[in-house]
């Protein structure tokens, strides 16, 4: 568990510009990092799908945006999933790729997103994306029950 | 029983066991600070993008395959020496990013 608290050294060379060290003073605390890099793993590693999470701001078109982070994300895109927040303008978006729309359809983005906003509204950022990674991990299943 | 020894025993060892419990009730709470947020507020923090960790354990037959769909037929040697969510850069991949989304959902709050 010890090499799952450690999130820096796993960026690719898409995402290493937006690595921040994290031993500063940050909007986020130790515990708070924890617990989302936890729940980002298992939830990558409990559906086979790749989920990253993007918090900062995004361009005026903020679907158009999210769906560029989506293409430059890397890995395999179709199997990947974004979800970014952009708390200054209070907007969230869910990009799924081809092959984890099939398993992840945009009901259960929406349901999960409709969690997320209201824990969002309250101001618990880190709440509501580990309620949200958890919400669509369960809806997506895991891969190995499924035939594809 | 003198008044020192009463004062010892109804008022120091009351306002000791009541000190203690205080202290083993607050004290864990103090060094977490919950992350700073309020709706409405303008969001001043650099940009961030986490991703999960590569799954390295050998049970995982998603893994694997995902593994071997990459880097076979687009990399050369180079491949064996990145990790799994790694690829060498492709200047082709950066000119034209074609449009990889197709669903999700949106929301405000």
């Amino acid at each position: 568990m010890s090499q799952q608290l450690d999130t820096r050294g796993t960026s690719t060379s898409d995402t290493s510009g937006s690595v921040v060290d994290e031993s500063g003073n940050g909007p986020f605390s130790y515990q708070d990092l924890a617990r989302l890099d936890e729940a980002l793993t298992m939830s990558s590693r409990e559906t086979g799908l790749r989920f990253t999470v993007y918090i900062g701001e995004l361009a005026a078109d903020t679907r158009a945006a999210a769906e560029e982070l989506h293409a430059r994300s890397g890995g395999d895109t179709a199997n990947s999933v974004l979800v970014a927040l952009s708390p200054g303008q209070r907007v969230l978006e869910i990009v799924t790729g081809a092959t984890a729309a099939r398993r992840l359809p945009d009901r259960a983005c929406a349901l999960a997103v409709l969690s997320m906003t209201s824990r969002l509204g309250s101001g618990d950022l880190v709440g509501a994306i580990v309620n949200g990674l958890r919400q669509m991990s369960d809806a997506a299943g895991h891969p190995s029950r499924r035939t594809h | 029983m003198s008044v020192i020894e009463t004062v010892l025993i109804y008022g120091v060892i009351p306002l000791v066991v009541f000190l203690l419990f205080a202290a083993v009730t607050i004290l864990p709470g103090r060094g977490q600070q919950r992350t700073k947020y309020r709706p409405g507020q303008p969001w001043t923090a650099a940009p961030v993008w986490w991703e999960p960790h590569p799954d390295t354990s050998a049970g995982a037959s998603h893994g694997s395959d995902h593994g071997d769909d990459h880097a076979a037929p687009r990399l050369g040697a180079t491949a064996a020496a990145l990790a799994i969510g790694q690829r060498p850069h492709e200047p082709h991949a950066a000119d034209a990013p074609r449009r990889t989304a197709a669903g999700g959902a949106r929301g405000t709050w």
